[in-house]
């Protein structure tokens, strides 16, 4: 699986988790994810992202006058975006959890095969 | 666009190419409006901090365009104004004429040829214009294309101008009263479109096309004569508004 598959969900819940702790504009954070670590998605999909979870009505937005350049639009969570962040936190720690134990325990076991392979 | 913002070439083109592209694809022209504002910011600050376009919409720009336009509802309200506007609009162009000269009468093949352009005329330009907006085409070939799409409709009115006259089908005859009602009917629908449209360039086209001929027709002049002027007023009238809606344009653009 490439990254880019792997990273749909993942990425609304980190555009949630942004949103929450300060209004913010597309550029913004699409420069917070990537000084997050993500590195390969395209910016310009966050925008298909935010369109989706708007219409669901987990953000709104407003327009801003800036003090260079076009207007921008802020996004701000609402509370059916809230649960919707608390709900992915709780997914994701669950899903997290089991992909380390099983990596961890699989990891394990290898090492073990491999020192008895030695003797 | 309010105001003016400096965007690289390649960036301009993107935002043009997607704008007709969720056009074509049926898409509300104000949420069309909402994100092409919201991606040029986004491409306004990109590169301002030297960031190139395939780092902002990916490697394909017609990728980035599907996902975009998969996020929005097809307009389908605006679009049936499209269509009617196109229908009635171009059969208004016979029905004045014909009205004029007395009761109509059209044949199935004339309705039924009329209505089958119309839809051939609007599924062109859908295909044409998404197929100009998705990758890269020089102006030479976009020409052609909207050159080829603007042709065919009138192509195929001639071929159906030939075809009625070989192929006899059950004529339509509308009595006087009824003549009046249509005419009065499609009066109506082509007033409303104009002011929907703020555009006096349907009433004005219509009104070239119609009235020299019948006025000529109550002048002494000789039928020959009036042959010849006719199109002549129609065809300079037309290009008259043209050049003055094209300097009124250049002003308030100024």
């Amino acid at each position: 699986m490439s990254t880019t598959q792997m990273l749909k969900g993942i990425l609304d819940g980190c555009l949630l988790a942004i949103i929450k702790s300060k209004e913010v504009y597309g550029y913004e954070l699409a420069q917070k994810l990537e000084g997050y670590g993500f590195h390969s998605f395209s910016e310009g999909t966050i925008y298909p992202l935010l369109m989706r979870m708007q219409k669901e009505e987990l953000v709104t937005s407003t327009l801003k006058k800036s003090t260079a350049g076009p207007r921008r639009k802020y996004y701000s969570l609402t509370s059916k975006g809230e649960t919707e962040l608390e709900k992915f936190m709780r997914n994701w720690n669950h899903l997290q959890n089991s992909v380390n134990r099983v990596l961890q325990h699989e990891s394990d076991i290898k090492s073990i095969k491999g020192d008895g392979m030695v003797e | 666009m309010n105001n003016e913002v400096k965007l690289s070439n390649k960036g301009k083109a993107f935002l043009e190419n997607l704008r007709v592209y969720l056009f074509s694809s049926g898409r509300n022209s104000d949420e069309i409006e909402e994100i092409v504002e919201e991606l040029e910011a986004h491409l306004y600050d990109a590169e301002k901090n030297g960031k190139p376009i395939e780092k902002i919409i990916g490697k394909s720009p017609k990728e980035y365009m599907e996902m975009v336009s998969n996020e929005m509802a097809v307009d389908y309200r605006s679009w049936i104004t499209y269509v009617c506007l196109i229908v009635f609009g171009s059969f208004s162009i016979t029905i004045f004429p014909d009205l004029l000269k007395g009761q109509l009468s059209y044949s199935v093949l004339e309705i039924v040829g009329h209505i089958v352009i119309c839809a051939i005329f609007i599924a062109s330009v859908l295909i044409g214009f998404k197929y100009i907006s998705t990758s890269y085409h020089s102006i030479k070939k976009q020409g052609l294309i909207v050159i080829m799409i603007t042709i065919l409709p009138i192509a195929l009115f001639i071929g159906l101008i030939f075809l009625n006259e070989a192929v006899v089908t059950p004529a339509i005859d509308f009595s006087g009263t009824a003549s009046m009602i249509i005419g009065i009917i499609t009066a109506l629908v082509i007033i409303g479109i104009s002011i929907w449209a703020k555009t006096w360039i349907l009433i004005v086209i219509i009104a070239l096309l119609t009235l020299p001929e019948y006025l000529l027709s109550l002048t002494s002049l000789t039928y020959e004569i009036q042959l010849i002027l006719s199109p002549w007023i129609t065809f300079a009238g037309i290009a008259i508004y043209l050049w003055i809606s094209y300097k009124r344009e250049k002003n308030e653009a100024m």
